[in-house]
């Protein structure tokens, strides 16, 4: 059997005193659509982080395919949350795009012929082709999803992290990004997304973590995302809990 | 160097100003950028402040004014005051800017009581430290413009080798760390590209104003370039033009060459917020007067047209009454219609012009393209990433594709 995309073992994190993720044990399966869901603060997207090593953490191994997470970067393409960045910043989309290529090609090199047709053509696949040479700051919020996920394209890393790429997203946008992962699956590829629409990861996705601090359930989808494990879940609350009856009514 | 001198058509100590206020133009306004992108400007402020105690320092250990000396100095207290701003920022739990603050006005006051022990000194050799706070074009030598030229050169080398893993780590760390680069010694290599900026200017602009070189090119070149590959450039040639403006205006009124830069950056700043094409505030007010216009004019046209269809013409009276518009609004929209020649008058009776029919017409069909969009646009595949726009349907999502929407209604 082939080592899983993505493991965590005894992974903790904690901010200041209180942990954010306690002992957390988790498996992605290759090839495999995974979702990583919880409510807020449950330290979801935490766990992509401290896994690639982002965020200290204070114990725990992560594993991308079999290997430490640290030394197989190469492996991984990661998209970090839409906000996380300054979208006003000077640079086409195009050239965001171009940044997949950057490790690969050498950072002080000039992309190829080879890098470039790469990233027109993930351009190309996420639909933005007509606004490659539109400055950032002019996208809608669903297309700058699509230039995360284009520039993760580029870089053809057979493992794809996505912290909260539906959130702020339209439903046409996501549905489109949905097909998009699921193609990229049955190409043979792993995807694992943090999520919070409970409706979508049944519908799409075959494996998911339930995630409070604590692993909650990690297996097939229709395994964990039943009421037993979501009422765990979402139940008691965090001290967060703005969108957990929304979340909730998700469960019904 | 005397040569590159001579080829400058000024006086030789004109020439030699002008140059090193180029190099300090260039290479502040290439570096000072990095730091704008960072949201940083306030730490080359703080650089520059603490360089005074460096170049204090500096002078007390040697006792002469060598510049290459001084701007050692200088540099030292500069990676200095940079790790105490990590170090508070990072051990102290402490915000930035309030990091920022303590480390500029703590090394400030060492600087300024060193520099009065010093002037209180018996030895003749200390005149001339205090152009360190405002800054002195005048009596620049030649072989300080060799030193800062060489330092500044090797500064914009480093952005040029090392621009894409640069340009990673501004726009988004997060992903520049996953994808192995070491995030955080980039972004210490960038305060210090930061502290070479300050080297080079601290001469000439002055510890307390070389923030306005290291911030204002980037702010204005950043409303006249969308990219970094041209911003940066742009950065540096506004830098030059600031510089250069300043130092020789400064140098032949006899004023401390500092504010004098710092009132030209400004000027040009103010310029480019104002005028900028696309992103000034004067031509956002000229678009947005006009949209207004646009759709204060569409919207009477389409009133008229179904007030039109309902019976006959309409007064003024009576069209306001059936548009529930505010009065000032409905005349000054009819005002716009009438310019445009789509209104016309018939005694006190509106009428649609031909053209104004047509437009009224095309008016009512984008509207109802919004409508059937609303209806069945889900079950619309569109081929790209187009999203569409309710004013303009057609040319948002492409003509094609409302073609294939009348179709599935």
């Amino acid at each position: 059997m082939s080592s899983p995309a993505l493991e965590v073992r005894r992974l903790s994190v904690s901010y200041g005193r209180r942990p954010v993720l306690w002992d957390v044990d988790a498996t992605f399966p290759a090839g495999g659509l995974s979702a990583i869901v919880g409510p807020n603060g449950a330290g979801k997207s935490t766990l992509l982080k401290a896994a690639l090593g982002l965020v200290p953490s204070d114990s725990g191994q992560a594993l991308v395919l079999g290997r430490p997470a640290r030394s197989a970067l190469d492996s991984v393409a990661y998209v970090p949350q839409r906000e996380a960045v300054d979208w006003d910043f000077p640079a086409t989309v195009r050239e965001v795009v171009e940044m997949g290529r950057y490790r690969s090609a050498g950072w002080l090199r000039r992309l190829r012929r080879s890098d470039r047709a790469i990233v027109d053509e993930a351009i190309e696949r996420v639909g933005m082709a007509p606004f490659a040479k539109r400055q950032i700051g002019r996208l809608s919020g669903g297309q700058r999803q699509r230039v995360f996920l284009a520039r993760a394209l580029a870089q053809e890393a057979p493992v794809l992290l996505m912290d909260e790429p539906f959130a702020g997203v339209d439903a046409r946008t996501e549905a489109a990004l949905v097909g998009l992962l699921a193609d990229l699956r049955d190409g043979g590829r792993s995807v694992v997304v943090v999520h919070h629409d409970l409706g979508t990861v049944r519908r799409a996705f075959e494996w998911a973590l339930v995630l409070n601090v604590r692993t909650v359930a990690c297996g097939p989808v229709e395994e964990v995302i039943v009421p037993a494990t979501l009422a765990k879940a979402y139940g008691a609350g965090t001290g967060d809990d703005s969108d957990e009856e929304e979340e909730l009514a998700w469960t019904a | 160097m005397d040569g590159l001198i001579e080829l400058v058509p000024l006086p030789y100590t004109d020439a030699v100003v002008a140059l090193g206020a180029l190099v300090l133009g260039v290479v502040s306004g290439v570096l000072g950028t990095l730091a704008v992108l960072r949201e940083r400007s306030l730490v080359g402020d703080a650089l520059s402040h603490a360089a005074l105690p460096g170049v204090c320092l500096a002078f007390l250990f040697t006792g002469a004014k060598d510049p290459a000396a001084l701007l050692a100095g200088a540099a030292c207290a500069g990676l200095v005051a940079a790790a105490c701003m990590v170090g508070i920022e990072r051990g102290g739990r402490i915000r930035a800017d309030a990091a920022i603050g303590v480390v500029l006005s703590s090394a400030f006051s060492v600087g300024i009581v060193l520099l009065t022990a010093i002037q209180n000194r018996p030895d003749a050799d200390q005149a001339g430290l205090d152009r360190y706070l405002f800054g002195q074009a005048a009596g620049l030598s030649a072989d300080d413009v060799l030193v800062t030229g060489l330092i500044g050169l090797a500064g914009l080398t480093l952005v040029a080798v090392g621009f894409r893993a640069l340009k990673t780590t501004l726009f988004d760390p997060a992903f520049a760390a996953a994808a192995g680069l070491r995030v955080r010694a980039l972004e210490l290599g960038m305060t210090a590209l930061l502290v070479i900026a300050v080297l080079v200017g601290i001469r000439m602009v002055g510890a307390i104003l070389m923030v306005a070189m290291l911030v204002a090119p980037g702010v204005a070149a950043r409303q006249l370039a969308d990219r970094l590959v041209t911003l940066l450039p742009l950065a540096g040639a506004i830098g030059a033009a600031v510089g250069v403006t300043g130092a020789l205006l400064s140098s032949s009124a006899h004023v401390p060459t500092g504010p004098v830069i710092a009132l030209v950056a400004f000027a040009v700043v103010a310029a480019a917020l104002a005028f900028s094409p696309g992103r000034g505030v004067v031509w956002r007010a000229m678009r947005l007067t006009h949209d207004r216009r646009r759709a204060l004019a569409d919207g009477v046209l389409v009133d008229l047209e179904t007030a039109l269809h309902a019976g006959p013409p309409p007064t003024v009276a009576e069209l306001r009454a059936l548009t529930a518009r505010p009065s000032r609004e409905l005349r000054r929209g009819l005002r716009l219609l009438r310019g445009a020649g789509l209104v016309d008058r018939a005694g006190d009776r509106l009428l649609l012009t031909e053209a104004g029919a047509e437009a009224a017409g095309a008016q009512l069909a984008r509207r109802d393209d919004w409508s059937l969009w609303l209806e069945h646009g889900a079950r619309l595949e569109l081929p790209d990433a187009r999203e569409p726009d309710p004013r303009d349907l057609a040319g948002s999502i492409g003509a094609d594709a409302v073609a294939r929407l009348r179709a599935l209604a």
